[in-house]
């Protein structure tokens, strides 16, 4: 016995879960036989005797099944044999011929939900940490230990469902709500307390007691999920809801939905096989892999710290201060006040620019209130940590100072050597430059090594990635620091190398300039888009062009087409449109679509600069050439990256394109992609393209050796 | 003599009538808003504040302690110590006389005195009728014991009480401010004209001087919407001329009265802080202040001449310190309004008003007019009843510095029947 440890005490045998020398409990296979060899022990117990299992760690339950061990799993027969164990594991512990109890402090997910749904009772304790959830879907998989089965039948169609299907996690408040758990108890009680539920269970009152509480369900529960017309009607919502949300990219959540559907009327046992084989098919599936790869890609990044050197300590930011209080400048702002919990100056040319910061701050936390993302009350403490100034009062005070003034290196440069007169020596200067040499401004400044580049992307309370961005002399104490204060502003830091674009702009541009060339030969706007949605993109590029706007867009085309040449030609019809002053994009409501209320259409004007020539007829040769001239020509220029080490590996950037750009998670990322493709066949394709439209589609060294080598991204 | 206290510096917020431009903002909000910027400017590091102090007359039903709560909201650690104080219009002043007496008696070395007010935000309460129905409907149990008193309701019992009226009105004399004005009006013999042509005069210079009233504010950007800022005092916008005030009614008594909205100060709202400690800490801290307070006091007389309160304060204070109305420099007396100012500026050169009230054989000595509120008083700018004492003390010592002068009175009238009176110094 390595893992359990079982206490016999008066009719009270408790069952404590604690895997040695790790931090959380993980299902793993061994365990789950260890357990199994158990049960045979507990079968035995008396039948008086009332089961507690609970966890050994302080702030975790079970966390879940083994996710290295689904990984692998690359057969549907194994699949299946895995998933069929582990129920029958289950199994056995729902026929204990006594009453059983799950005590649940901490995380409790996946797995070890399902494990609690085989008992006969769960209690939780109220601890933040406590949160309940099925997040298997995520994975691209179903819970395979009887969740899809045991949790409806618990509480119903309409409670269940939702944590099904979209995973999402729930407090222990909630889980008593939906009566998933039939009672909470405060943590700091939580031992004696669950000792008092198990002693309520030796006696028959008490058993009835809590199995009243369970029986106050809402009468529309019965009166839609009793009869099969209220079940379709169920169902056919669910679907219909997942296939607009998964656009047929992700089969699991339907996949899901079809487990409990084809489960719940039958009995427990078919409706247990039924799920081991919906989710043979789909562990095994690329799709899965490519999600699991990405989960294990956030997993690294929640240990980087910016550093090998673990003595290097992040500077503990106190109070910073804004330059500039325009879009980003405010949206920065109220991510450190809201998040970091900092007061926070915010200082422009006058009051009106100030007065600007405070509007758009308010209008973000409006917006955050309403989705429930912040309470009112956390935010107006955010809204009074925030003030503003037309001077240079209390700069001297901040340990972080933002510069986010206009993009213009000189305006840049002398601002920055005007802070750095003012603040104290220790602070950490940035700048949120997004394609302006990191370098070039850290000339400025007598100590460059307190200087980097912290891009965050546009709208700031949205976009979860930031670029930081090193000079060549800053400290590394520096970029621990900006990692850590990323992660505080839960924002998923990436470490860029100075150069025209860092990596995100430097990639996206290719993209959206190609959509613009294909926009130029006669492809029509709506096709360019919907083809490129149709890859997984969450926009098409000439809806996200818009969403950027077009004077912004058209300074970062120019630095990068300065940056490289060639590579980066300006399409004609950016110059036409950039002399259109009221042509900004979605601003302006105007660009490659009108935008009117909540309708947009493709903008006529666009269409008159065009000429069309058709060049494919055939809808699906139109749709694939678009797509792999888009996504081909962001793939060439990162690799390109690669190998200039703007980012050190095709993991970071992976997941640099998910978080930045949307790339579709489902290929796994953009790397991943292009290994599962065929690196050989990307080099043709791009050689192809390269003798039709010209040197931009040359490819790159990297990837004619990957080709020639026969070998993938992540295998070099 | 006891040491003096240095007044480091200080800032109050825009002030705003109640109703308009800060009415979003509650009182707590305001304080914290101002104290934040006051501590931004400062070179004095939060943790070095002993206490915060804080005057407010209509304490938020929200934010019971106020001080406490700007303290925490603006900023401080949670080991800051901060209380409340309330001497009705001079809580403002109580702050600082307070945080004054504690530097003396070695409680602490830096201080955080000032008052903030929201006068827009005094609710509306519930009649006495009502509020015991619905307490009885919380607190029985049956539906039907709850329900069945609701027979007992009238129309009446819907009309809320106005704590504002209520607030502004003197418990001991049943009047209301703007009567105990008209009091000293009748006492004095003060015509309307006279009251009109005083309040003219405050905006005027109130006016004329606005960018010198910008060197105590800061601005303000302006909730809900963030749409604009304030960035000076509200009352200064509207253009007051003599004819517009000689339409108004009378507000108070409307048949006999010469007390109007337009020669009384308005509702308002508002807050100011000034950072303090002894002067010889400045000295130690190398730090150059705005000012000093010399001495103050206090003093009381019947509830409904409470717009005396200045002379009696005054008289009070000379006599303890042996100063004298040709000492100062400058003098700041609150404006409530017009005929209790103008009373005051009678009483001071009245021989038989010190003989009969002040127990002095000889006047306390004639106020030369052109050093009165010389950039206007609260009847342009407005009156946050727990804001304005401390608003007179940095009113006072900017001008003191503007002017290279040395010695300035600031005083007040306290509604319930006190004054209060300061001696301040530059230098």
């Amino acid at each position: 016995m390595e893992a359990f440890k079982l206490v016999y005490q008066n009719n009270i045998a408790t069952l404590t879960f604690d895997v040695p020398n790790e931090k959380v409990n993980i299902l793993k296979s061994n365990y789950m036989k260890e357990f199994s060899v158990l049960i045979n022990e507990l079968e035995k117990l008396p039948k008086t005797t009332v089961l507690i299992f609970k966890s050994g760690k302080p702030d975790s339950f079970i966390v879940g099944a083994d996710v290295n061990e689904i990984n692998t799993m690359d057969s549907q027969l194994l699949a299946f044999e895995k998933s069929r164990m582990g129920q029958e594991i289950f199994n056995k512990i729902q026929n204990l011929p006594y009453p059983t109890v799950a005590a649940i402090n901490g995380v409790c997910v996946g797995g070890g939900l399902e494990l609690a749904l085989a008992f006969k009772y769960r209690v939780a304790s109220d601890s933040d940490k406590t949160l309940l959830g099925l997040p298997e879907v995520k994975l691209g998989i179903i819970p395979a230990l009887g969740g899809t089965q045991r949790l409806p039948r618990l509480i119903g169609l309409q409670s269940a469902l939702p944590l099904i299907l979209s995973g999402k996690m729930i407090d222990a408040k909630k889980a008593l709500k939906i009566k998933l758990v039939d009672a909470i108890f405060a943590k700091e009680f939580f031992d004696e307390k669950i000792l008092a539920f198990g002693k309520k269970l030796l006696t028959t009152e008490g058993i009835k007691e809590i199995e009243n509480q369970r029986k106050l369900k809402p009468f529309s529960r019965k009166l839609i999920e009793k009869n099969p017309l209220g079940r379709i009607i169920i169902f056919n919502k669910a679907e219909k809801e997942l296939k607009a949300f998964t656009k047929g990219k992700y089969p699991a959540p339907l996949a899901a939905l079809e487990a409990v559907k084809q489960g719940f009327t039958t009995s427990l046992e078919k409706g247990l096989i039924n799920e081991a084989k919906i989710f043979s098919k789909l562990a095994p599936s690329q799709t899965s892999k490519n999600l699991i790869h990405i989960f294990f890609l956030q997993e690294d990044l929640k240990k980087f710290t910016g550093s090998r050197d673990k003595n290097i300590k992040p500077l503990k930011i106190e109070n910073a201060t804004i330059i500039g209080a325009g879009f980003m400048g405010s949206g920065i702002a109220w991510l450190l006040s809201q998040y970091c919990e900092v007061p926070v100056r915010m200082k422009d040319l006058n009051q009106n620019a100030v007065t600007k910061g405070f509007k758009s701050i308010k209008e973000i936390s409006f917006e955050l209130i309403k989705k429930h993302k912040i309470s009112e009350h956390e935010s107006n403490f955010a809204m009074l940590r925030i003030s503003g100034t037309t001077k240079n009062s209390g700069i001297e005070k901040s340990d972080f100072i933002v510069e986010a003034i206009i993009e213009e290196i000189e305006a840049k440069k002398s601002m920055l050597n005007s802070i750095e007169q003012l603040v104290k020596k220790e602070a950490i200067i940035v700048s949120n430059t997004s394609s302006l040499s990191i370098s070039e401004m850290a000339k400025s400044l007598k100590f460059p090594e307190r200087f980097a580049g912290m891009h965050f992307f546009s709208p700031v309370h949205k976009m979860p990635l930031v670029e930081i961005i090193p000079g060549e002399k800053t400290s590394e104490k520096t970029i621990v620091t900006l990692i850590q204060l990323s992660k505080q502003l839960k924002k998923v830091p990436i470490i860029v190398k100075n150069c025209p674009g860092f990596l995100i702009n430097r990639v996206l541009l290719p993209y959206i300039n190609e959509a613009i060339f294909a926009l130029e030969e006669g492809f029509s706007i709506q096709e360019i888009d919907n083809a490129i949605t149709y890859f997984g993109m969450p926009v098409g590029p000439l809806l996200l062009a818009d969403e950027v706007g077009w004077d912004v867009g058209f300074k970062v085309a120019k630095i990068l087409h300065n940056g490289y040449g060639d590579r980066m030609p300006l399409p004609s019809i950016v110059s036409k449109i950039d002399e259109n002053k009221d042509m900004l994009g979605r601003k302006s409501n105007k660009g490659f679509y009108i935008y009117d209320q909540k309708k947009k259409k493709p903008n006529p004007a666009i269409l008159q600069l065009v000429q069309q020539k058709n060049i494919l007829s055939k809808k699906l040769d139109r749709q694939k050439e678009i797509i792999d001239r888009c996504i081909l020509i962001m793939l060439n220029e990162v690799s390109l990256c690669l190998e200039d080490n703007v980012i050190d590996s095709p993991e970071k950037v992976d997941f640099a394109m998910i978080m930045g750009i949307g790339f579709p998670p489902f290929h796994g990322g953009i790397c991943r992609y292009a290994d599962q493709r065929g690196i050989k066949e990307i080099v043709n394709r791009l050689t192809e393209f390269e003798s039709k439209y010209g040197i931009r589609f040359t490819p790159s060294k990297l990837l004619v050796e990957l080709a020639k080598s026969n070998k993938t991204f992540y295998s070099m | 003599m006891k040491e003096r206290i240095a007044v480091i510096d200080g800032l109050r917020t825009p002030f705003g009538k109640a109703g308009s431009a800060l009415r979003y903002i509650p009182a707590d909000d305001l304080g914290a808003i101002a104290l934040r910027e006051l501590m931004y400017r400062s070179p004095i590091p939060y943790e070095m504040i002993d206490e915060v102090i804080v005057g407010n007359v209509v304490s938020p039903i929200g934010s019971q302690n106020i001080s406490r709560v700007i303290a925490l909201k603006a900023g401080f650690p949670i080991s800051t110590i901060a209380y409340s104080v309330h001497r009705n219009c001079a809580s403002g002043m109580e702050s600082i006389s307070s945080a004054a007496l504690k530097i003396q008696n070695g409680d602490g070395e830096i201080f955080i005195a000032g008052g903030a007010e929201s006068m827009s935000n005094i609710p509306f309460a519930f009649h006495d009728k009502l509020k015991e129905i619905l307490e009885g409907f919380f607190s029985r149990k049956s539906l039907i014991k709850k329900l069945l008193p609701i027979f007992k309701l009238r129309p009446a019992h819907f009309k809320p009480v106005i704590c504002l009226e209520h607030g502004l009105t003197d418990p001991i004399s049943n009047q209301i401010m703007g009567l105990t004005a008209e009091n000293l009006a009748r006492e004095f013999h003060i015509t309307r004209e006279e009251q009109d042509r005083f309040a003219f005069h405050s905006h005027e210079k109130a006016r004329l001087n606005r960018t010198k009233l910008h060197e105590e504010i800061f601005p303000m950007p302006l909730p809900p919407s963030y749409n604009q800022s304030l960035d000076e005092d509200e009352g200064l916008k509207k253009n007051y001329s003599m004819e517009n005030l000689t339409r108004l009614k009378p507000f108070f008594d409307r048949r006999t009265g010469s007390v109007t909205i337009g020669n009384s100060c308005g509702v308002t709202d508002g807050a100011a802080f000034v950072l303090l400690m002894s002067e010889s800490k400045a000295k130690q801290m190398k730090l150059k202040p705005l000012g000093f307070i010399n001495s103050f006091t206090y003093a009381a007389l019947e509830p409904k001449r409470m717009g005396l309160g200045p002379i009696y304060a005054t008289a009070k204070l000379f006599k303890k310190t042996g100063f004298k109305i040709t000492d100062f420099d400058i003098i700041e007396m609150n404006e409530a309004f017009a005929s209790q100012v103008i009373a005051n500026l009678i009483a001071f050169s009245s021989d038989i008003f010190a003989k009969e009230f002040l127990g002095q054989d000889k006047a306390v000595g004639e106020i030369d007019t052109t050093k009165l509120n010389v950039n206007g008083g609260a009847i342009a700018i407005g009156h946050p009843v727990g804001t304005t004492g401390t608003r007179l003390i940095i009113t006072t010592l900017k001008e003191l510095q503007r002017q290279q002068k040395k010695c300035g009175l600031a005083t007040l009238c306290v509604g319930g029947g006190q004054g209060a009176a300061f001696v301040v110094e530059r230098e």
